[in-house]
């Protein structure tokens, strides 16, 4: 049931998709992993759409180099915890929703507890092994994994269904060497919004799901592709593969 | 024989893309990517390792199918392929 505030808020989305779609994201969970430059449009966007309940997890304090693209933050934020700020943020641009914003560092002993009985889990992390923990952890709950990364004006997103679609260790079964990406706040805004995108089709069951599909993004061109990508039958995280965790 | 080699993301910087190639028949897709990413240090740099052999983390992929980076030396390309090459971007 909405509160007459609710239908006055969510009434040109309740075009699109009824409020039987608007109940849908009322009562979904998501899991957003980050709140950094993807993390920041994703909850803002997967906020003001009403998902009832949006856990945010992060462990870094905002940084002055950060605010050319972690729109969550300001620059009255800077020394202040991610969370702290992301929370603020949140509650203010939507009230009538549950946000959990938890200051920790996401790792193999914790992240089943963290994710809980979230309804998807949004990749919003800088770094391989974190993401491979995180796809794992969608695949044994059976809950989708939105992933999306970025480099300069470049940005790749896929939509990862268990048991369906290929998984993250299909497509990407080795991690790059670390480096210090240059980014530019545009590129995460673009990627952030189709992985939020991805989430309201798959809450409200519209549309076709990135399953199947690595969408890639070329700011610089204003080029957007897609690469088929198919399941590894010998994929350790999701086929017959060794199951050794990846790190 | 016409093959078309897509880079993406950092190799794309580095290299172009949709770059056309008339290799020879019996062309491996590692020499055929070799050749076209020789034109630019930097780019065979990022895709290759001393040996001249696919660095682990790229992804190679022939007509839309995954080609194991170890087997890009047996894997002859044919007329009309397309060979897409790309990186697992990380950032965030």
């Amino acid at each position: 049931m909405f509160s007459d505030r609710e239908l006055e808020r969510y009434k040109r989305q309740i075009l699109l998709f009824g409020e039987e779609g608007q109940e849908r994201l009322k009562e979904a969970h998501i899991f957003i992993a980050g709140a950094g430059g993807l993390g920041s449009p994703i909850a803002l966007y997967l906020a003001v759409a009403g998902i009832g309940t949006i856990t945010i997890v992060d462990m870094d304090t905002v940084d002055q180099s950060n605010l050319n693209r972690q729109i969550l933050h300001t620059d009255r934020d800077v020394g202040k915890k991610k969370t702290v700020s992301a929370l603020e943020k949140l509650r203010e641009y939507n009230p009538d929703i549950t946000i959990n914003a938890i200051d920790t560092t996401i790792g193999p002993e914790n992240v089943s507890n963290l994710v809980g009985r979230a309804d998807g889990i949004v990749d919003a992390m800088d770094n391989y092994p974190v993401r491979y923990l995180l796809n794992r952890t969608a695949l044994k709950k059976k809950i989708p994994f939105f992933h999306g990364a970025i480099r300069g004006f470049y940005g790749q997103a896929t939509t990862i269904l268990p048991g369906e679609s290929p998984c993250l260790e299909c497509i990407f079964p080795n991690a790059p060497p670390k480096e210090v990406f240059p980014v530019v706040g545009v590129t995460p805004g673009v990627i952030g919004t189709v992985q939020a995108t991805e989430v309201i089709k798959y809450l409200t069951k519209r549309g076709r799901l990135l399953s199947g599909r690595l969408f890639t993004w070329d700011g610089l061109t204003s080029a957007a592709e897609e690469i088929a990508i198919v399941r590894n039958p010998a994929c350790p995280a999701c086929g017959t593969g060794t199951t050794k965790e990846k790190r | 024989m016409t093959v078309k080699v897509r880079f993406f993301a950092r190799f794309r910087e580095l290299l172009g893309t949709d770059i056309l190639a008339e290799p020879g028949s019996g062309t491996a897709i590692v020499s055929l990517v070799r050749d076209i990413a020789q034109e630019k240090k930097e780019g065979y740099d990022a895709i290759f390792d001393d040996h001249g052999n696919f660095r682990e983390f790229v992804i190679v992929m022939r007509n839309g199918k995954r080609v194991e980076t170890a087997d890009a030396g047996k894997t002859v390309i044919a007329d009309g392929d397309e060979i897409a090459v790309f990186p697992p971007v990380a950032g965030g």
